[in-house]
C-alpha cells in the first residue's frame, strides 16, 4: 500500500479543511504535512533560529563553564576565549489537552469532534516545537489526569506524545484547573503552558490558575475550541430538547426562534473570556473546529516568538 | 361578513397546532446532544422575558397566519372600511336636452349637472367601468379623464332628445360590463315633458341613482309654433307664432338674414307679420323673441317658398266644386291661369298633374292607360263604397263615399301617401303627379263641399306640383326623415351638402334650423327643425316621482351623497384577496420575528 502523495506539493496542509485533511491519513502523517506546510509559509525570523547558535567570543573569567571554551582558538593563538550563544536555553512547552466529553462531539459529519481536532492541533503544535528543538510536554484531562508526558526537546518525545494522544479520556468532567497547575509543576523554569479546550468548565478556577501560572512567569495560551453550531446555534432541528452531555443539564427550545439571542450569548462569554483572560496576562484565541491547522498553529507560534 | 365556501373554515382549526406546540414545548420527544447548553441556559437567564414574549409572539403571529388562510380559502364577502369600494360599471345619462340650457341661480342647469358628474368621476377608482351616455344616445366610454373632457365639450341639445334610449344604452352597456356592482346615474332636471313618460323597464332591471335640481324652475318664455302663410309666398305672405309666457316681449322675423318684420307681443297673444320679401325661391327665416332664461326656445326656425304662384290647366270636363277652388285660388292670387300644372280626371293623365278617379267607372280602363302613358306607377283597382273617414293633413274630417283601390305598379319610389282611407292610400303623389282615388264630385267625397278644401288644393299645387317641388317637413331635432322624391342632396344649415336617396330615411342632426332638399344643384324642398314645443314647459317631477318611475331607484343629493349612493362605499366585496395579503404579510412579520429576535427588529 502506497503512501497518499503530500498535499504539501499541490495544497499547504495548513491551509486545508480540517475535516477534509484528516480524511487523507493517520495522525502522525497528517501533523507532518501541516508542519511542512506551516514552515514552508513562514517568514524568515529575524531571530537567526531557536537553536543553540554561536554569536561572539569575550575574555575567560574564571567560573566559566569549560564546555563553552573554544578550544580551537586556545590552541591557535593561545587565547583563553569563551564562545557566547544568543540562545542558551531551549522553550519549556507543556501543552494542555481537554478530553472530556463535551470535547468528543460535532455538529455535521464531515467536521472533526473537537477532541479529533485538539489532537490533530497538539500533535502538530509539538512537532513544531520540537523541530524548533523545544522541550515539549503533553498533559490530558478530564475529571482526571489522564496522561502526563514531561517536558523533553528529543525528537522521540513527539512519538511519546503521539501515543499519550492515543490513551482513553472522554469523562463526567473537566478539572483543568488540576490540569494547569499540574502543567506548572512540570515546568520548573519559565516556560509556556498551552491549553487546548473547549471551556465548557468553571471559569473562576480556570481564572485563579491562569493568574497563579502567570505568577510563576509562564506564558499561557488558550486556544478554544468551538464547534460552528455552538457559535451559531445553526442547528437543522425543529422543537427539540438539548442535552449537555457532559453535565446532563437540558434545555427545549426551537433553534430558529433562538438563534440570534443565543449567538449574542457565545459572543458576550468569548467577550468575557477574552477580556479575563487579558486581565491575567494570557493569551486567548477562540478557534472554530472548521478552520484549517494553520490558523491556531501560527497563533501558537507567534506565541513562543513572544517569548524570544 | 358571509363566506362563499364555509365549509373551508374548517381549516381553522389547525389554529391548535401552534397552540399545542407553543403549550407543550417543554414536553417535546426530540432530544439532542449540545455540549454548550450552559450558553443554552444563559441565554434564557438573560433574556427570559424577551424569548417568552417571543415565544408568544410568534405563536399568536402563526395562529393568525393559519386562521387568516382560513378566511381566505372560505371566499368571504363583506365591508372593508377604509379600502374605498368595490368595482362598480357606472352609466352617468347626463340630460342635455334643450331645458338643461336654463339658466338658475348657479348658472346654467346643464354646468351643475355636468359638476355633479365631474365629482362621481372624482370619486371613482380604476377599477371602475365608466360610460357617459347623453340625450342624444350617444355614448362614451373610458376613464375618468376620458369622460371628464367629454363632459367639457358637452353642450345642450336643441331638443328633447330620447331620454328612453339614453337609459336603455346606458342599462345595456352597464350589463355588458360583467362588473357585479352595477348603476345607472341618471343627472337631470326631471322635467315632466321628457321623463314622464319612463318606464322602470327601460333600465332592465339596472339600479339607478337619481340627481334633481332642488327648488322650482323659473319662469320660461318661449316660441311654441310658427307657421308661414300660405306655404307658398307671392312673393307676399305672413308669418304666424305662437308665444307662450307670463310677460310681454319684443319680437322679429329674419328671412335670409334680413329683419322683415318687428313688434312687441302680450302674454298668450299671437304673433303675426304681413311681409313681402325681396328673395326668391326657398328661403329660409327665423322668428326671435326677447330673450329669457332659456334662451334657446327663444328662437324658432321656419322655411318658405317665394315666388310666382303656380299656373294651373284646369281640365274642361272639371266638376263645379273644382272650379269653384281653382277660381278662388286665381282670385286670390296663389294660383295662375293657362301653367302646365294639369288638373283633371285620370283618364286625361300627363305629368304635372293633379289627377283624381274618373267619375264614370267605365272609364277607369282608360283610365289606367292614361297612367301607364305618362308613366305615373298606380293603377286604379277595385272600387269601394263608404262611406269611410279620411285621414291625412287637410282632409281630417271629411269622408269617401266611392273610390277606388290604388295599386302600385312594381316598387314605386319617393312615393308619399297624403292621406289615406281605412288603410288604403287616398292621395298619393309621387315624381309629379298627385292622384286621388276619388273623383272630385260631391257623389265621392265631400271634401270638395268642405272648407278645407281651397287650402288643400293650394297645398297640393304650391309644395307638390309648383317649382317647389318637395314642400316642407317639419321635424324634431335627430328625427329620421324620409327623402322626397327627385331629391338628390340634403342642405345643412351651414351649407354643408350630403347626398341622399330618394326614399331613403335620414336622421337629422341633433341642432335646430333650415335644411334644403336639393335636386341638380336646386333647392326643391325644405325640412324645418325646432325642438319640441314641450320642452320649454320646465316643470319637473319631484325626485320620489322619478325614482318610483325608474323602479326604485336612489335619489342622491350633494357630491358626497352622490358618491355613497352610486359605488356603495363601504358595501360587500369579496375579502379573499386581502385575508391572503394578511396571510403575506403574517409570514413575513412571522420570518422577520423568528430570524431576527424582537429587540433587533424594535431597533431596526
Amino acid at each position: 500500500m502506497t503512501a497518499p502523495a503530500s498535499p504539501a506539493a499541490t495544497v499547504r496542509a495548513d491551509l486545508m479543511d480540517p475535516g477534509t485533511l484528516a480524511a487523507l491519513g493517520r495522525l502522525e502523517v497528517i501533523s507532518r504535512w501541516i508542519v511542512d506546510g506551516l514552515l514552508a509559509g513562514l517568514h524568515r525570523s529575524p531571530k537567526k533560529g531557536f537553536s543553540v547558535e554561536f554569536a561572539e567570543h569575550r575574555a575567560y573569567q574564571p567560573g566559566d563553564d569549560l564546555r563553552f571554551m573554544d578550544w580551537k582558538v586556545a590552541a591557535r593563538a593561545d587565547k583563553w576565549l569563551i564562545k557566547q550563544y544568543e540562545e542558551e536555553t531551549n522553550l519549556r512547552a507543556t501543552i494542555v489537552l481537554d478530553v472530556s466529553r463535551s470535547m468528543d462531539w460535532k455538529s455535521r459529519p464531515q467536521l472533526l469532534t473537537k477532541l479529533a481536532y485538539g489532537e490533530r492541533l497538539v500533535a502538530a503544535l509539538s512537532l513544531l516545537l520540537i523541530r524548533q528543538r523545544d522541550s515539549v510536554g503533553l498533559i490530558r484531562f478530564d475529571d482526571q489526569l489522564r496522561s502526563v508526558v514531561p517536558p523533553k526537546s528529543r525528537t522521540v518525545q513527539w512519538k511519546r506524545i503521539l501515543t499519550a494522544l492515543a490513551e482513553p479520556g472522554a469523562g463526567q468532567g473537566s478539572d483543568a484547573a488540576g490540569a494547569l497547575s499540574q502543567a506548572g509543576k512540570l515546568i520548573r523554569r519559565r516556560g509556556m503552558v498551552i491549553l487546548v479546550s473547549d471551556l465548557l468548565l468553571d471559569s473562576q478556577e480556570i481564572d485563579d490558575t491562569v493568574h497563579a501560572l502567570r505568577a510563576q512567569g509562564h506564558d499561557v495560551t488558550i486556544l478554544h475550541l468551538l464547534d460552528p453550531a455552538e457559535r451559531t446555534f445553526d442547528m437543522a432541528a425543529g422543537e427539540s430538547e438539548f442535552v449537555d452531555p457532559e453535565q446532563g443539564e437540558s434545555l427545549a427550545v426551537t433553534p430558529a426562534d433562538v438563534r440570534e439571542l443565543y449567538g449574542e450569548t457565545v459572543k458576550e462569554a468569548i467577550d468575557e473570556w477574552r477580556a479575563r483572560f487579558a486581565g491575567a496576562g494570557a493569551f486567548y484565541e477562540p478557534i472554530g473546529t472548521d478552520q484549517p491547522f494553520g490558523v491556531p498553529l501560527r497563533r501558537a507560534f507567534a506565541a513562543r516568538q513572544r517569548l524570544y | 361578513m358571509s363566506f362563499l365556501a364555509p365549509w373551508a373554515l374548517l381549516l381553522a382549526a389547525a389554529v391548535g397546532v401552534p397552540l399545542v406546540l407553543h403549550l407543550l414545548r417543554r414536553r417535546t420527544g426530540a432530544r439532542i446532544d449540545f455540549p454548550a447548553v450552559r450558553y443554552l441556559l444563559r441565554m434564557e437567564r438573560e433574556h427570559a422575558n424577551e424569548v417568552r414574549l417571543k415565544n408568544l409572539l410568534l405563536m399568536l403571529l402563526r395562529v393568525g397566519i393559519v386562521l387568516a388562510i382560513a378566511l381566505a380559502a372560505a371566499r368571504p364577502i363583506g365591508p372593508l372600511p377604509g379600502l374605498g369600494h368595490p368595482p362598480t360599471a357606472v352609466a352617468i345619462v347626463i340630460d342635455n336636452s334643450l331645458s338643461s340650457a336654463a339658466a338658475g341661480a348657479g348658472g346654467p342647469l346643464l354646468s351643475r349637472l355636468t359638476a355633479s358628474a365631474r365629482a362621481l368621476l372624482d370619486a371613482s377608482n380604476t377599477a371602475d367601468r365608466l360610460w357617459l351616455v347623453t340625450m342624444d344616445g350617444a355614448v362614451t366610454g373610458g376613464d375618468a379623464g376620458t369622460l371628464g373632457a367629454a363632459l367639457g365639450g358637452l353642450r345642450p341639445l336643441d331638443g328633447a332628445g330620447d331620454a328612453a334610449l339614453a337609459l336603455r344604452r346606458a342599462s345595456a352597456v352597464v350589463r355588458a360590463s360583467g362588473v357585479p356592482a352595477q348603476r345607472v346615474v341618471v343627472l337631470t332636471d326631471a322635467q315632466v315633458s321628457s321623463w314622464g313618460a319612463v318606464s322602470t323597464e327601460t333600465l332592465g332591471g339596472v339600479p339607478a341613482t337619481i340627481v334633481v335640481p332642488e327648488g322650482a324652475p323659473g319662469p320660461n318664455r318661449a316660441l311654441t309654433e310658427v307657421v308661414t302663410e300660405p306655404l307658398h309666398w307671392d312673393p307676399r305672405g305672413a308669418v304666424r307664432a305662437t308665444m307662450r309666457g307670463a310677460d310681454s316681449t319684443t319680437w322679429r322675423v329674419v328671412l335670409e338674414g334680413r329683419t322683415l318684420a318687428r313688434g312687441s307681443a302680450k302674454p298668450g297673444a299671437a304673433i303675426l307679420a304681413h311681409v313681402q320679401p325681396i328673395a326668391r325661391g326657398w328661403a329660409s327665416g327665423t322668428v326671435e323673441l326677447g330673450p329669457d332664461e332659456l334662451r334657446a326656445d327663444d328662437v324658432r326656425h321656419f322655411a318658405v317658398h317665394v315666388g310666382e304662384p303656380p299656373a294651373v290647366n284646369l281640365d274642361a270636363g272639371a266638376s263645379l266644386f273644382l272650379r269653384g277652388a281653382v277660381d278662388a285660388l286665381v282670385q286670390g292670387g296663389r294660383a295662375r291661369r293657362g301653367g302646365s300644372v294639369l288638373i283633371a280626371s285620370a283618364e286625361r293623365a300627363r305629368t304635372p298633374g293633379l289627377l283624381f278617379a274618373p267619375a264614370d267607372p267605365l272609364k277607369v280602363a282608360d283610365a289606367n292607360r292614361a297612367l301607364e302613358r305618362a308613366g305615373i306607377p298606380w293603377r286604379f283597382g277595385a272600387r269601394r263604397e263608404g262611406p269611410a273617414p279620411l285621414r291625412g293633413a287637410g282632409v281630417e274630417g271629411a269622408v269617401a263615399r266611392s273610390w277606388y283601390v290604388l295599386s302600385a305598379v312594381g316598387t314605386p319610389a319617393g312615393v308619399d301617401t297624403l292621406a289615406r282611407v281605412g288603410a288604403a292610400p287616398w292621395v298619393v303623389s309621387g315624381d309629379g303627379y298627385v292622384l286621388v282615388a276619388s273623383a272630385a264630385e260631391q257623389s265621392a267625397t265631400d271634401l270638395p263641399v268642405r272648407a278645407a278644401f281651397v287650402p288643400w288644393l293650394d297645398a297640393l299645387l304650391s309644395q307638390r306640383l309648383a317649382q317647389s317641388g318637395a314642400g316642407v317637413i317639419a321635424a324634431v331635432p335627430g328625427a329620421l326623415v324620409r327623402v322626397p322624391s327627385r331629391a338628390d342632396q340634403l342642405e345643412a344649415p351651414d351649407g354643408s351638402l350630403r347626398a341622399v336617396q330618394s326614399g331613403a330615411q335620414v336622421q337629422l342632426p341633433w341642432t335646430a334650423g333650415v335644411h334644403f332638399w336639393r335636386r341638380a344643384g336646386e333647392r326643391i324642398g325644405a325640412v324645418v327643425v325646432n325642438g319640441e314645443a314641450s320642452e320649454s314647459e320646465l316643470a319637473r317631477l319631484t325626485g320620489a316621482a322619478l325614482a318610483d318611475s325608474l323602479g326604485d331607484a336612489a335619489v342622491a343629493s350633494g357630491p358626497d351623497g352622490l358618491a355613497r349612493a352610486t359605488f356603495n362605499v363601504g358595501g360587500s366585496r369579496s375579502l379573499e384577496r386581502s385575508f391572503l395579503v394578511l396571510a403575506l404579510l403574517l409570514l413575513v412579520a412571522e420570518a422577520i420575528v423568528a430570524r431576527r429576535g424582537i429587540l433587533k427588529t424594535a431597533a431596526a
